[in-house]
Formats: C-alpha cells, sequence, structure tokens
C-alpha cells in the first residue's frame, strides 16, 4: 500500500503506554468504549506517523515531535491567579479550566446554565452516559492518526450539548494551562460538542504553555451543528517554547447552520492546527479567519480543508501569518466542491508578511471542483512591509522599529477584530503588542 | 531655515536632481512649480529622507544641521514636515491615536514630556477645528476610505499639531475641487507664522491664489530655471512651462 511507505511506526514506547495506561483510562471495564478505544489504538498503529513524504505533512515535520520518549503528563493544580490572566467573555462567563489536560474542577465553573445546556467534563460525560460518548468516539475520523491516537489515549476534555432552540449567550470557555516538564509531557484532550437544532453558543478556547517544560498536546475537537444552529468559536494559542500542539477541529453542518472561528496563534514552539469543515446541508456557512505569528524557531502550521458537499452554502478564509527571525508558517487550505454542490460560494485568502530573509513562509491554496454552477476564488501574498507606508509613519516622528511594529499590529488586528469576544481581543492584540520589537514603545491604550 | 546647495540625485542610475539651489528663511513661504517629471516631488521625498533616492553631490542644511545625515524620524523632531500627494490608508489603527503617538514621538526625541490625555484631546479638538476636520474623521481608521478631499485635510490637521518650522506640501491641490482646495488653503494660512517657514510644491497656479508665496521658483529638469515674486506664478499660468523647457535644453 503506497500510503504505508509514506508513515513510520510509531515508536513501541506508544504501545507500551497503551497497554498500561488503558487501565486508568476513563470508561475502562465499560466493554463498548474499551473496545473503541482498542480498535482506534489498532488504527493508529496500522497507520503509523505521517512523514513529510505526506502531502498534508510536506513542511512540518511531526514525527521529529511526536515519536519520541513522553511521559503521560500529571494532573497539576494551578491557582486561580495562575489562569485568570486568560479569562475571556465576562462575569457571568462559564469555564471550563484543564491543567496540563486534566480537568481542574476547583477553578472551573459550569454551574447555573439554563435548561438544554449540559456542559461537563469528558470522566463525568463517561461515567454517565458511556454509549453516547462511545458512539461518539467510535469510527472518527479514520484517516487521521493523531485522531486515533486521542481517542485510544483521550483521559480528559469537554461534553458540550445544546437542545434544540436554547441559545446561550453569554461565551463558554475552555481555558488549557500547559505547563510541560522535564521530560516531554504528553496530553490527548478531546472536546465533543452537539449544537441542536437553531441553537447558538459562542465558545473560546485558549491554551497558555508556562514554564520551559516541554508538551506534546494532541487536542481533537468533534463539533456537530443540527439544522440553523450558530457556534461561534474564538480560539487564542500562547504557547512557550517547548509547546507542541496538534489541534484537530472536525465540524458537520446541517442545513443552514454556520460556524465563525477566529483562531489566533501567537506562540508555541510547533502549533499545528486543523479545521475540517462538512457542509452537509443547503445553505451552510463556514467562516474561518486565521492568524499565526511566528517568530525564533517556532513553527506555526495552518491546514484547511472545506467540503462543500450540498447546494447553496458558502464558506470564507481569511489567513494571515506575520513570520520573523528563522520561524516558519505552513498554510495550506483546500476547498472542495463535490458534485451536485451548485451555487457554492466558497473564498480563501492568505497574506503573508514575511520579516526576516530567513524566515519561510509556504502558502498551499488549492481548489477542487465537481460542480459547474459555483464561485470561487483563492489568493495568497507574500511581502514585506509596505515601504510607502513605513515612510509615512517616520516621517511623523515615530523611530522604524516602532513604525514597522504598528504596521505588523495593524496587519494582525484585520484578523483579531473578527474576534467576538472582547476580552479576548484586548488579550490578544496585547499579546501581539509583546510579540513585536517596536511593540513597548507603542502605547496599548487606543488599540486594546 | 533650510539651505539646499548644488543638490544632485538619481533614482536608479537616471539623474532627476542635476544641481538644485534654494535658500528657505523663517517664516517665508516659497512655492516650487513644474511641469510632471521635473523633479518637484522627488525635492519634496529626499527633503523628507524617504529611501530609494541616490544623493550624488550637493548638501542641505536644516537650522545648521546637515539633514541628509538624518533619519525620517530624526527630521521630523528637528521641525520638518511633509504633507504628502499620497497618504498612506492603515486600517486598524485610529487617526486620533496615530495622531498621539507621533507628538509624542516626537517630543520624546526632543527631550520632552508626552502630553497627556486631556491636554492632547483639547488640542486636537482646536486644530481639528481650525483646519475643517469633522470629529468623526479623528475616531476612523487612519486615512481608510477618507475622499482625496479628506485625506489632504488630515495631512494638514497632523501639520498643525505637529507645528513644525518647515512645512513641505507635496501637491496637496491635486485631485481637490476648487471648494476643498480653498478650505485646504484656508487651513494653511491659519498656520502661517512669522517663525515657520513652507514648501509649496505644485503643478498649477491655481493653489498659488490662495496660499500667497513670497518666492516661486519653476524648476524644469531637475534644476530651479528661474525665481521670482508671485507675479512669475502668473506668467506660468500665461505661457506654459514650454520656453522654460527651451531654455534647458
Amino acid at each position: 500500500m503506497a500510503a504505508a511507505r509514506r508513515m513510520i511506526e510509531p515508536a513501541p514506547f506508544y504501545g507500551e503506554l497503551f497497554a498500561r495506561e488503558r487501565a486508568r483510562l476513563p470508561g475502562h471495564g465499560r466493554s463498548e468504549l474499551e473496545r473503541v478505544r482498542e480498535e482506534a489504538f489498532a488504527r493508529f498503529v496500522a497507520l503509523g506517523l505521517p512523514t513529510q513524504k505526506a502531502e498534508v505533512w510536506k513542511y512540518s515535520p511531526i514525527a521529529r515531535f511526536a515519536n519520541r520518549e513522553m511521559v503521560v503528563a500529571e494532573a497539576a493544580v494551578p491557582r486561580l491567579e495562575d489562569v485568570s490572566a486568560w479569562f475571556g467573555g465576562g462575569p457571568a462567563t462559564r469555564r471550563l479550566i484543564f491543567a496540563n489536560g486534566h480537568l481542574v474542577p476547583a477553578l472551573s465553573h459550569v454551574g447555573g446554565l439554563p435548561e438544554g445546556v449540559r456542559v461537563t467534563g469528558l470522566v463525568r460525560a463517561i461515567e454517565e452516559w458511556p454509549e453516547k460518548v462511545a458512539e461518539a468516539l467510535a469510527g472518527c475520523d479514520p484517516e487521521c492518526s493523531f485522531t486515533q491516537l486521542n481517542t485510544a489515549l483521550a483521559r480528559s476534555g469537554a461534553w458540550i450539548e445544546i437542545a434544540d432552540g436554547v441559545r446561550l449567550d453569554e461565551p463558554l470557555q475552555l481555558l488549557f494551562v500547559h505547563e510541560g516538564g522535564e521530560s516531554a509531557a504528553m496530553t490527548h484532550p478531546r472536546i465533543l460538542l452537539r449544537l441542536g437544532r437553531g441553537a447558538r453558543l459562542h465558545l473560546i478556547e485558549t491554551h497558555a504553555g508556562t514554564g520551559d517544560g516541554h508538551c506534546f498536546v494532541n487536542l481533537v475537537c468533534q463539533m456537530a451543528l443540527a439544522p440553523e444552529a450558530e457556534l461561534t468559536l474564538d480560539r487564542l494559542e500562547l504557547g512557550a517554547a517547548g509547546t507542541t500542539l496538534l489541534s484537530r477541529t472536525l465540524v458537520e453542518l446541517a442545513a443552514g447552520a454556520r460556524i465563525r472561528q477566529t483562531a489566533v496563534a501567537l506562540g508555541g514552539g510547533f502549533l499545528r492546527n486543523e479545521t475540517e469543515v462538512r457542509l452537509g446541508g443547503r445553505g451552510g456557512e463556514a467562516i474561518l479567519n486565521g492568524l499565526c505569528m511566528p517568530r525564533g524557531e517556532e513553527h506555526a502550521d495552518t491546514l484547511v480543508r472545506i467540503h462543500h458537499e450540498a447546494e447553496d452554502c458558502h464558506s470564507d478564509q481569511f489567513f494571515k501569518g506575520v513570520v520573523e527571525d528563522r520561524a516558519r508558517a505552513v498554510f495550506a487550505g483546500k476547498i472542495i466542491v463535490h458534485r451536485g454542490a451548485q451555487k457554492t460560494n466558497a473564498y480563501q485568502a492568505n497574506d503573508n508578511l514575511l520579516l526576516s530573509d530567513r524566515a519561510e513562509v509556504d502558502s498551499k491554496p488549492e481548489l477542487e471542483i465537481y460542480a459547474d454552477d459555483v464561485k470561487c476564488s483563492h489568493g495568497a501574498t507574500c511581502g514585506d512591509l509596505d515601504e510607502g507606508a513605513l515612510f509615512y509613519l517616520r516621517a511623523r516622528g515615530l523611530p522604524r522599529e516602532v513604525a514597522a511594529s504598528l504596521l505588523v499590529y495593524a496587519f494582525a488586528n484585520e484578523v483579531i477584530e473578527r474576534m467576538a469576544d472582547e476580552r479576548l481581543r484586548a488579550l490578544t492584540r496585547r499579546a501581539v503588542l509583546d510579540r513585536v520589537p517596536g511593540g513597548a514603545a507603542l502605547e496599548a491604550e487606543g488599540l486594546l | 531655515m533650510l539651505r539646499i546647495e548644488g543638490l544632485r540625485v538619481a533614482v536608479e542610475g537616471k539623474r532627476i536632481l542635476d544641481g538644485v539651489d534654494l535658500e528657505i528663511a523663517a517664516g517665508e513661504t516659497h512655492a516650487v512649480m513644474g511641469p510632471n517629471g521635473s523633479g518637484k516631488s522627488t525635492l519634496a521625498h529626499v527633503l523628507a529622507g524617504r529611501e530609494g533616492y541616490e544623493v550624488e553631490d550637493g548638501r542641505i542644511t536644516f537650522m545648521g544641521e546637515d539633514l541628509l545625515a538624518m533619519e525620517p524620524e530624526e527630521r521630523a523632531a528637528a521641525g520638518l514636515f511633509l504633507a504628502m500627494q499620497y497618504p498612506v490608508e492603515i486600517p486598524g489603527v485610529s487617526n486620533m491615536y496615530f495622531l498621539r503617538q507621533a507628538i509624542n514621538a516626537v517630543r520624546k526625541a526632543r527631550g520632552e514630556p508626552e502630553i497627556a490625555a486631556g491636554a492632547f484631546m483639547k488640542m486636537l479638538r482646536e486644530k481639528a477645528k481650525l483646519v475643517g476636520v469633522p470629529e468623526e474623521l479623528l475616531r476612523r481608521d487612519l486615512n481608510t476610505d477618507f475622499s482625496g478631499g479628506e485625506k489632504k485635510r488630515n495631512e494638514i490637521l497632523q501639520l498643525a499639531m505637529l507645528e513644525p518650522r518647515l512645512a513641505i506640501l507635496d501637491e496637496t491641490d491635486s485631485g481637490l475641487d476648487i471648494d476643498a482646495l480653498k478650505a485646504v488653503a484656508g487651513a494653511v494660512n491659519g498656520l502661517r507664522t512669522p517663525e515657520r517657514a513652507f514648501l509649496v510644491i505644485t503643478h498649477y497656479q491655481r493653489l498659488l491664489e490662495y496660499i500667497v508665496p513670497d518666492r516661486v521658483h519653476v524648476m524644469v529638469r531637475g534644476r530651479i530655471r528661474r525665481s521670482g515674486g508671485r507675479e512669475l506664478a502668473l506668467e506660468l499660468e500665461q505661457r506654459g512651462y514650454e520656453q522654460f523647457a527651451a531654455e534647458a535644453a
């Protein structure tokens, strides 16, 4: 089989780990879930880990990060003041807080939600309705080895379910703090989200890397939206140098359902953000915005797959990258218009600022169209800061570095302003100013 | 205040300015007129320090300092201001925020304290009123989706806020209808003081009916071919640039 040549076998360490850990995993002893985990692990071994010969991993040497000795991350108990800096939303915002992949009940608060809204940690969900969890995990994403690994080893995460017609106005936040350890510590959180017909949710997902240690986070989010449901998802990743974060978000949209996602990656040694959306019913809409700003030796990789499977759907991708030093940004976005998906509108833009001679951007927009009545477009740009704009600002007295930073901020802000949550926007803008060399000289007030 | 001597400038090996001499004293308003491609805008850019110009010969002193040795931001701090022909749009940065950053950057470079928020707002309101910039324009993103007239007026507002010693207006009249032109010229006239000098660069005599210069210089093919009083502008209006082109040839 051709695919087999493109994969390397997972280190024996994974087999030993699974054999050792399975008895400690939530749902152990529940025959259906156990079977799903075993199958997933077998599938993971069969698929192996992708090498750079696999097209979607061409620019990202994931095996280097994933195929090595790791420990299972130990639970950590952060204090409120360790995590509150990353709070989004407002005073009534409910949160699930995870430290090293484990839910921290003492800091999490999801009580008092309206009827029809069910938000709970994965462990509790497995205790209460194991069959439903097993059903959600079974057979999910069979071609992705990291999803299989997650299914086999997931020991925490969230179950979010909103009944038909229920609209949650306050945002809900999932806050992950990744401490890292001396040896690389791995976690496999799993988020399962279901929105009923006409339901509405604003979800905030934040990742913060702390400390100098290494961690490997293999996150999978499975989201299913019933007809006319609406999901707004704001995601902010503030990883540390030792953070390896794989985030795979799978979204299924029924007729008239809509997702609006804005994902900003502002740090992390190795970040891979995958979003795969299926527009399965007429009139669905997927708006995906993204920004990454790798610097130093960081690597930020974005993969988007949009499947237009039904008529009259709309998708719009707006992704930007700012790449400094020896960092690398990768963008691969594909729009697949399936046969019969007439009246499709699908757009994609990927604009990059390359701020150093040693930085690299790899941008690969792709269209695959099997219908004839569609409107699709894509475009990618990569360039330096505009010399005319730089001169304009300097001629008004701003030193070069400050002027350049203001232009980078303005470039990045076109994505940030699409985040729905005001507090997260401010947090993100502050993080951008912290990342640009002249940011300290720019007054934050007036920009945040 | 400003002295240009024997300035020769090339762009990508092609000589654009071919020996420019010009002297401007405090309180004076000079106009440089010339046909397209004569080198007027190059002169403005070289004075403000834009990259991409090779100064082959000559010198420029501004307030006794060697201007060519200074970075654009240092020139701004020294009191030189260029109102641009094509102001740049910067979405995501409000006009007001930008003005405050610019003022504080200049103050910092001069070793002065930053302007307090209240004092800044008071000054901004006054100057905006003076140059006819509506409040709404202050809150919008810098030059973004401004009309041609709004952009030019906003340049004059920046001029008013930064209070330079020498203000260069690079084709500020281009793209303006007569009403906008009158308004911008009126704003500029309101900023004329005995200490402040202006260098007005224009293709047409029309602007000089409203901003009346002390001296007019005709630039053709990279050199000032004749200087005189404002009557020189009127002569140009009647006879055109051709006579000078013939003299230059």
